[in-house]
Parts: C-alpha cells; sequence; structure tokens
C-alpha cells in the first residue's frame, strides 16, 4: 500500500503517523494485503451474514427509565454544568 | 491453596507471574464460595477497566458485565482483571500497555492471547476459574500454552453486555481452568438470555445432558504446518481418543485456507469502527487542549495512546471499509464466513466434532516473538481462527508435553449450541490424559 493511502486512511481513522511509522505501516499493510488475496480465490457463495448465527431482532416497549445515577456516570468525566467538554467543531 | 491464602499472596503472585492489571486489596473472602478473575475488558465496578490500552485508563465502570454480575451472584468473589493484548489485538499477550503475563511453565515464555492473564491465573491459583473473551482464539491459544483447559461457547451463548467491543460479530465470553469440571461447573452460570444483549435472546437453553463426542474429524488442512513436537503430541492423543472408543477420520476442509483472511478483513473493519469513540472523552484519558479543533483533538489522543498493534488494525479495518475496497474485502469476507460455517455443518453431519491441534506450535519466547512480523504474527491463528468465525463452540485440552515440558493443545469444535458435548469431553479427556500441573513457586 502507498503511503499516499496510508496517509488518507490514517487521517480517516484520526491518527497522526511519524514519517517512520509511515514508512513501517505501508509495507505492513502491503504485506498483508497480499496475504489477503487469497480471498480473491474462494468460491463465491451465496448469501451473507452480518452474525455468525441467525439473531432475531428483540425489540421492547419504549419506557423511560434511569438506569444509572447520571452523577456517577459523569463522574470520571471532563464536564462543566452536567454537561461534558469537548474540543471546539470549528 | 486456601481462598485466604490466596487472598494473602496475590500480590507476590502477581509479582512473578503478571497475570493481573488490577486485583483485590481485600484479603478476607467472607462468605464466598470461590474466586474468580475475569479479562480486563470486561467491566467491573470495583475495578478499573483498561482492556489493555492507555487509552482507556482511569475507566471506573458504573456496572458489571452480565458474565461478572452472574459469578458473583453464584457467590463467586472477583479477585482481580487480568492482563490481555491491546483490546484483544495479539496471539501472545505481547502487545499491552500495562504488564505482559509470563508462562508459568517457563518464565521467558508467552502465556498466548489475548487472554493470557487469565490463562495464567488458572494455571498458577489452585481452584481458580476465570472469565476469557475469544474474538478469533483468544481463550483457546493461552488455554493450550499455559496448559489449561478452555471453553470458547456459541457466539450468543454469553451475554456480551459489559464486554468492551473488538469485533461485535465475532467476540464470545467463556472460561478457563485447570480443572475440566470447572467448565461444566460455571458455563451454566454465565450462560442465559439476557436482553441488554440481543444475540443472547435467540439460545436455546444449554442442557448438560451428558452427551458424548463419539467420532472426530480432523481435517488433513489443518494438520500441514505443525511443528514437529505439537504433531507427535498430537498424533498420540488420537490413539488415545480411539482408545477411548472415539472413531478419528481425517477429511477435507479446503474452506479452512480462507478463514484467516476472511477474520481479519472483519475483526479489523469491526475493530476499526469500535474504536472510534476513544477520543479523549468520556472514557479514560482527557486531559488534552479543549482549544483544539475536534479534529485535531480526537488525534492527539489516539495518536498518543493506541499502540503499535492497535493503530495498525485500525488502518487496516478503515481501508477495509473505505469505498473503492468494501466489496473485494468486507463483502467477500462475509460470503466467507458463510462458506466456513457451511463446511462445518457438512462435516458436522457425520461426525460429533472437529479436531485440531490448538496452536502449531508450544509458547514462543519473547525474544522470538519480538522478530515475528504481522503476517508471522496473524498466521499463528490459522488453527482457531476457523471456528471463532464460524461462532462455533470450540474447547482446548492438554494433549502433550515437549521435550522442555511446554504444554501442547488440542481443540475440539462442536456445532452450534451444543456444548455438552464439549464439556463431556473435558471430563472423559481429565481422566484419560495425565495433566501436568506447572510447577508454582513464589
Amino acid at each position: 500500500m502507498d503511503r499516499e493511502i496510508v496517509e488518507r486512511v490514517a487521517r480517516a481513522a484520526h491518527i497522526s503517523l511519524t514519517e517512520e511509522e509511515l514508512a513501517k505501516y505501508s509495507q505492513d499493510l502491503t504485506d498483508i494485503l497480499d496475504y489477503f488475496k487469497i480471498l480473491d480465490e474462494a468460491p463465491d457463495f451465496e448469501g451473507f451474514g452480518v452474525n455468525p448465527i441467525e439473531v432475531a431482532d428483540v425489540v421492547r416497549e419504549d419506557e423511560p427509565k434511569m438506569e444509572f445515577d447520571p452523577d456517577e456516570l459523569l463522574k470520571d468525566m471532563n464536564t462543566y454544568d452536567g454537561y461534558v467538554r469537548g474540543p471546539r467543531l470549528s | 491453596m486456601t481462598m485466604q491464602t490466596v487472598l494473602s499472596d496475590i500480590g507476590s503472585i502477581n509479582d512473578k507471574y503478571v497475570m493481573f492489571n488490577r486485583f483485590t486489596e481485600d484479603s478476607d473472602p467472607g462468605d464466598s464460595k470461590f474466586l474468580f478473575s475475569a479479562k480486563d475488558n470486561l467491566t467491573s465496578k470495583d475495578f478499573e477497566t483498561c482492556c489493555g490500552s492507555r487509552i482507556l485508563e482511569g475507566y471506573h465502570p458504573v456496572f458489571d458485565a452480565t458474565a461478572i454480575a452472574k459469578m458473583r451472584n453464584a457467590g463467586g468473589k472477583l479477585i482481580g482483571k487480568t492482563n490481555m493484548d491491546e483490546f484483544g489485538f495479539g496471539t501472545f499477550s505481547a502487545n499491552s500497555g500495562f504488564g505482559i503475563p509470563r508462562n508459568p511453565f517457563d518464565l521467558e515464555r508467552a502465556c498466548g492471547g489475548s487472554s493470557g492473564g487469565s490463562a495464567c491465573a488458572a494455571a498458577v491459583i489452585e481452584d481458580h476459574v476465570s472469565l476469557g473473551v475469544s474474538t478469533g482464539g483468544s481463550i483457546c491459544c493461552p488455554a493450550s500454552f499455559c496448559g489449561v483447559y478452555g471453553i470458547a461457547p456459541t457466539y450468543g451463548r454469553v451475554s456480551r453486555y459489559g464486554l468492551i467491543d473488538y469485533g461485535n460479530s465475532l467476540d464470545k465470553i467463556g472460561l478457563l481452568s485447570a480443572k475440566a469440571s470447572d467448565l461444566t461447573r460455571y458455563l451454566p452460570v454465565i450462560s442465559g438470555r439476557d436482553e441488554r444483549d440481543p444475540t443472547s435472546c435467540v439460545q436455546p437453553e444449554l442442557e448438560i445432558k451428558g452427551d458424548r463426542i463419539r467420532s472426530v474429524a480432523v481435517p488433513k488442512e489443518a494438520a500441514e504446518g505443525l511443528s514437529k513436537d505439537v504433531s507427535e503430541a498430537f498424533l498420540n492423543s488420537l490413539e488415545t481418543l480411539k482408545g477411548m472408543g472415539i472413531d478419528v477420520e481425517y477429511v477435507d476442509m479446503p474452506a479452512l485456507k480462507y478463514a484467516m483472511p476472511a477474520y481479519y478483513v472483519l475483526a479489523t473493519s469491526e475493530a476499526s469502527t469500535n474504536l472510534a469513540r476513544y477520543v479523549g472523552m468520556r472514557y479514560g484519558h482527557q486531559d488534552g487542549d479543549l482549544s483544539l479543533k475536534f479534529d485535531d483533538y480526537f488525534t492527539y489522543f489516539r495518536s498518543k495512546y493506541f499502540g503499535d498493534e492497535a493503530k495498525r488494525r485500525i488502518l487496516l479495518g478503515t481501508y477495509t471499509r473505505m469505498a473503492g475496497f468494501r466489496d473485494r474485502y468486507y463483502a467477500k469476507a462475509l460470503k466467507v464466513r458463510m462458506y466456513v460455517i457451511d463446511a462445518y455443518k457438512q462435516i458436522l453431519k457425520d461426525h460429533d466434532a472437529v479436531l485440531a491441534p490448538t496452536m502449531p506450535f508450544v509458547a514462543p519466547r519473547f525474544d522470538d516473538i519480538s522478530k515475528m512480523t504481522p503476517v508471522e504474527s496473524y498466521k499463528a491463528d490459522y488453527l482457531t481462527v476457523p471456528a471463532n468465525l464460524a461462532g462455533t463452540p470450540h474447547l482446548s485440552v492438554p494433549c502433550g508435553y515437549n521435550a522442555d515440558g511446554m504444554p501442547i493443545g488440542m481443540q475440539f469444535v462442536a456445532d452450534h449450541w451444543n456444548e455438552d458435548r464439549l464439556l463431556t469431553m473435558a471430563n472423559e479427556w481429565d481422566k484419560a490424559f495425565d495433566v501436568r500441573k506447572a510447577e508454582v513457586s513464589l
């Protein structure tokens, strides 16, 4: 995989890479994708599932409930006035 | 070792074997009926939960994972959270942001991964059961390397509520113990439907009827690439099985060769989305500069706190899901998964289990692991990955020891929801084979 693609993928994944890491992961991903080429030879099996077993839809009544104390949930978070603090959007 | 002794000595045990990331300081077992540990990707109220990753350092869950809650309700005392590869990304538990567990049979060797700390605890601490998690072999691999029993049940058998996702279509919670009977004792405890995990709600009840495995199929493809000591131990074990009245037949299973790449495509695709939530807000480290734009803020945390293998798998999974590549990799891997499931189903029409060695070699030395390339490391999983991709239950039992005394394991794979046969097999094998304990000294 060439460095430009690795840079694009890393940007999408919110990971910044040093020049050394860029070279290393370019080589690693090239080797790994070479190994994956065997998938091209696999029979085109009919159908696919997102899970290995059949998963039935399970629905419940949409009833509001408070399972956890919000203060407990927020205790380790960076908060202001009960809100989670985050970085600038723009 | 009484429960009191274990609790008193846990610090010195951990100094030597490094199985725990966090452990209890409470030396009183109280009314507890048994002690257990849990892999550090299962949330627990009383211990920081880090999943082997620095990015989660400081995360204190406010709830117990269902499996942990059920073990506590059965009278268990959680004594520690076990070391693991970061988010489960590894075969040797060496990709950890914290401690790297040491093999009880040779401290210079790995415990296997990614539930390496759990396998180590099961091997070292008497009468101990540990909750492990398998995505691509993370229970059976360390069970094999540490000479203990390990079972990964059918996908959906044990609720994943409170399990920090790696690959959510692959993750399964199971058990590791030096005692075969512990698997039969505790699997019913942690199994069952849980409305908080819909994938657990389709399961038939786990019935312990004592159904036996009467015939096993050994894929010819799985007997390739084995080290000499593993091959010899496995062949000897086949003779032992025959002596137990079990039919052994070699079969062709060409689907196996596609399982590895399909697994890594699905696992990393799912991991790259599951790990998108770790951005320096809500969990773990949150000490960044909030005046930064969000892209830069998120990138700062993820670059600083994710380890090398986590970055590699996030990059790989992001790539295989990208427009233009998705059909070639992700969509194809989903089809291959069905092909592998079908291959198991066809063989299991005529046999009760598929059998192969668990790992192609014994636990490697840490200095050898450091020389392995990523592809070499991934390929080590080729025997454990297929059953995990298929979501079929699988059991590793100790089946031999090499000239250095290192344990060797073999893995039985049964059809979906047929854990009963595996549990019976574990108990029968325990009577037929002389399982060695690691010599433990502090």
